[in-house]
């Protein structure tokens, strides 16, 4: 009896054997080299299944990818199009920067970036689906760069209406930003245009060309069509001067009317287009009014192109450390037009994730700084971007607890003998102290002296020295302007003198994306350096020292003599 | 002995999990889904069909209308308070915005050519908040507000990725191509303006009705027959795991009520 149990139990156990491999061979025939390389490379954040659920992925924002559900962000389509080939290719090759998502041109070969594409597609049944391939973004009409078309641009940028996001200077500060999510639900910001090199899908002209016009699927970002479609360009910039006026004159009341007018046919011949009902003349139509749209497109791309810097700018060490510069005068104020003259040093900032809790999505790129210096004082000015501007705790019932944005401007309290020797533990010291200024969003016009013997042992200063600030938000851009004595009586501070290299490190808080206590961003030590007087001055006094000298041994001469006689 | 029951047991175990694994697989997505025949709907003309009609209503504490914070153009968006929209329930518990259905219907009338199927943007707010679309017709979106909006309809696996597009105060009507599937539903949402939310469902038939302020809904010239009645409610869920089964005759009427509660 039990033996045929036994036996029985052993056949159906055969049956469900073969069922379950049955089913699973009807899987279709998978790349063994993809599926390897994938497995290896990239299901800790994929997951095995594609899913995105891979064990490194809980903390990470955005969240890997979910393959099966066939939304890509970086393509070369229109909205609602499957990627190409070639799009995930290039993005796996390239990496997604500001994300976590690697680059692997370095990591693994061509053939084998090739393998992981042709698997990675099998996750989703669409791919299978398209017999035809998914249509391109035409890249016909580019307008070269210039000033010009930049002009033309910045224009088309406000009428598109990329602003509500993107805010007035591009920053990624519009008023929309602070409720967008993507499409899994989780918080997401709008791209910080004037920091290119932190786009996904890459900063050439046609990436940011492809990437508005087929739109960041799954992100907020959405494809766009002609915001005065039909109109030529000085059509369409007489119409957002008529939009604007309070007040309308008869004729120009017509005119507008004209032109609302042309452009909805436009539209309408647009709507067609979509259900395939167009008759030759509005098809030929439609043609011009798509060509006109490319333009205009071309030229808000070389407007957004205008915004960043030609590439990414080189951190603030050795030949670019910071150069405080020497003036004569009173040192500028925080809005003087002598900040002006100076290029700013670059002080790159990445999440704090040393010490819990931890920052793994960090919002804040970096600080830049400028400086003057005189014969006593020295003056910063410190910028950094920060797309809300946070003043208080507060309860959000959608995205959590936001916090006050702060700074922290870190140097050693001994500066180090020579540049190779150990300068303190760059996590707000250790065994050596850090001397800190302490600024926060809520006093905008005070800073803190703190000494720091580690990231969680910082004391406020007993004596606050007699430090001048003033801190600007604007356009999602912090500005903290700090003068200081270059001497001070306090032994807990930092004293300054030209000539010598001083090591600087920030920490950086965004309240709107959770940073408080040691969750923040962070730099390595860095250096600025008050340049040394100019020459102009250097060739004044040896002169004058060699006269004094002539003098003295001339005095000496005379009253050896004059003992001796 | 005892090792061969041993060895049984762990065998049997082994085939209960293969079961448990594939079928965990499928559940999980059917969890905010409509459900409709594999079939291929078939039109026909239906004389002397049936109705049924019915109340759906609303169980449990109704939670405080939640206002909606109008952070964004306000004199667009702000003249008039919006409030969520996620649960309405009316005078006598009558829950709106429910979807009910036939899910096993294959053939029956075909959809009214006439009737518009357009999702309006005025004052800042999607109206209607639930909608359904027949698979192959085309949306059309509105905005009748001096407001730029963005209409992003999210992404399901039949229809593929999501659509996304822009909508600017220039363009009152705005067409988006046909669905190719019975799908959803799915949000809609203006991420221009975050508070902004809607639903639709790509239908393939159309015994599909919406309930009213009063919780009614008719479904009108069914086939007789026997059909599987399902709800689906954004805050509520759905009955696709235990359908009500009703048997319609010829020219008869037949009143199925509901009650839902809050989904935990
Ligand atoms: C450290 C985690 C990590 C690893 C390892 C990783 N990825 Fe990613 N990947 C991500 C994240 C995060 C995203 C989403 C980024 C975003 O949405 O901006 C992503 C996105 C993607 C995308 C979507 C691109 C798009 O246009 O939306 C593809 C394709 C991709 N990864 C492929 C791979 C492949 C292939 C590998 C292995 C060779 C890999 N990833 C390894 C984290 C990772
Ligand atoms: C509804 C809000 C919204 C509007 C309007 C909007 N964007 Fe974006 N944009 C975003 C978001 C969100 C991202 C980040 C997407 C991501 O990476 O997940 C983004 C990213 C970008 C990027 C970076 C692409 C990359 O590769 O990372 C560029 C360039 C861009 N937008 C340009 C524009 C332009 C030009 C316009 C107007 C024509 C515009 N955006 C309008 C929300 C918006």
């Amino acid at each position: 009896m039990r033996t045929s149990i036994f036996v029985l139990s052993i056949i159906i156990f055969l049956l469900f054997s073969v069922i379950f491999i049955s089913y699973a061979q009807e899987a279709p025939e998978v790349s063994e080299r993809g599926k390897e390389v994938y497995e290896e490379s990239c299901a800790h954040c994929h997951g095995v299944e594609g899913r995105g659920d891979g064990s490194a992925a809980k903390n990470l924002l955005p969240q890997p990818r979910d393959f099966t559900g066939g939304i890509y962000k970086i393509r070369s389509t229109a909205s609602g199009e499957l990627p190409t080939d070639k799009d995930l290719f290039d993005i796996i090759s390239k990496g997604m920067p500001g994300s976590s998502m690697p680059e692997w041109e370095s990591a693994l070969s061509a053939d084998d970036r090739w393998e992981v594409v042709s698997y990675i597609k099998t996750f989703y049944e669409g791919f299978k689906e398209n017999e035809s391939p998914p249509k391109e973004i035409s890249l016909d009409g580019k307008i070269p760069y210039s000033e010009e078309s930049v002009e033309i641009g910045k224009f088309f940028y406000t009428q598109f209406a990329c602003f509500e996001c993107h805010g007035n200077a591009g920053r990624g500060d519009g008023t929309s930003a602070p409720t967008l999510q993507d499409e899994w639900g989780f918080k997401s910001w709008p791209a910080n245009l004037t920091e290119n090199w932190n786009f996904r899908g890459g900063s050439s002209t046609e990436d940011i060309y492809k990437r508005f016009i087929g739109g960041i699927a799954g992100s907020a970002m959405p494809m766009f069509e002609d915001a005065s479609f039909g109109l030529t360009i000085e059509e369409a910039q007489r119409y957002g001067q008529l939009e604007n006026k309070v007040e309308m004159t008869d004729t120009e009341d017509e005119e507008f009317n004209t032109l609302d007018e042309k452009m909805g046919n436009a539209y309408d011949i647009l709507d067609m287009m979509t259900e395939g009902l167009a008759n030759e003349e509005q098809k030929q139509k439609h043609a011009e009014a798509m060509k006109i749209f490319q333009e205009k497109s071309w030229h808000i791309t070389n407007y957004v192109k205008s915004l960043a810097p030609e590439k990414r700018p080189e951190p603030a060490i050795g030949k670019n450390a910071l150069r405080s510069q020497y003036t004569v005068d009173t040192l500028p104020t925080i809005d003087d037009a002598a900040w002006g003259t100076l290029e700013a040093s670059y002080f790159p900032l990445v999440g704090q994730i040393i010490v819990e809790p931890r920052q793994f999505n960090p919002t804040i790129d970096s600080v830049n700084v400028k400086s003057f210096y005189n014969d006593t004082e020295v003056a910063f000015l410190f910028i950094w971007d920060d797309r809300t501007n946070n003043t208080e705790e507060q309860e959000n019932e959608d995205f959590g607890k936001t916090y006050e944005d702060a700074i922290a401007i870190q140097f050693p309290v001994k500066i180090p003998q020579d540049p190779t020797a150990p300068k303190p533990y760059f996590l707000w010291g250790g065994k050596k102290a850090v001397y800190l200024w302490q600024w926060k969003a809520s006093a905008v016009n005070s800073v803190t002296e703190l000494t720091a013997k580690g990231i969680t042992n910082a004391e406020v200063q007993e004596v606050q020295g007699d430090i001048q600030a003033e801190g600007k938000y604007t356009d999602g851009q912090y500005r903290l302007w700090v003068k200081r004595a270059l001497k001070t009586d306090d032994k807990k501070d930092l004293q300054i003198e030209p000539g010598v290299f001083v090591p600087i490190a920030f920490s950086v808080w965004d309240g709107a994306n959770g940073d408080i206590d040691t969750k923040r961003v962070i730099s390595s030590w860095y250096s600025f350096v008050l340049e040394p007087v100019p020459s102009s001055r250097r060739f004044i006094y040896p002169p004058i020292v060699a006269l004094l000298s002539l003098g003295i041994l001339v005095g000496l001469r005379g009253f050896v003599y004059r003992r001796n006689s | 002995m005892k090792t061969k029951m041993l060895i049984c047991f762990a065998l049997l175990i082994a085939c209960g999990f293969g079961l448990f694994v594939f079928a965990d697989d499928h559940e999980e997505e059917e969890m905010n889904k409509l459900v409709f025949s594999k079939e291929t709907y078939k039109t026909m003309k239906v004389n002397n069909g049936g109705k049924i009609s019915g109340v759906v209503k609303f169980e449990g504490e109704v939670p405080e209308k939640k206002k909606l914070a109008i952070n964004k153009d306000p004199a667009v968006c702000g003249v008039v308070d919006k409030f969520d929209e996620s649960l309405v329930v009316g005078e006598n518990m009558a829950l709106k915005n429910t979807i009910v259905y036939l899910m096993d219907i294959t053939q029956g009338k075909d959809f009214d050519k006439d009737a518009k199927v357009e999702l309006d943007q005025k004052e800042c707010r999607f109206n209607p908040h639930v909608q359904i679309i027949p698979v192959g017709t085309a949306l059309t979106v509105l905005n009748n507000d001096k407001a730029t909006h963005n209409v992003h309809i999210f992404g399901t696996k039949k229809n593929g990725t999501s659509i996304n597009k822009q909508q600017t105060r220039n363009r009152k009507r705005m067409k988006l191509a046909a669905a190719k599937g019975a799908e959803g539903p799915v949000e809609v949402k203006c991420d221009i303006h975050g508070w902004m939310k809607a639903w639709v469902a790509y239908v393939p038939h159309p015994y599909f009705a919406v309930t009213n302020e009063k919780g009614e809904f008719t479904l009108e010239d069914v086939p007789p027959g026997e059909y599987k009645l399902g709800y689906w409610h954004e805050t509520c869920g759905n009955n696709n795991k235990e359908p009500v089964v009703v048997t319609v005759a010829a020219g008869g009427e037949l009143k199925q009520d509901f009650t839902l509660k809050i989904k935990k």
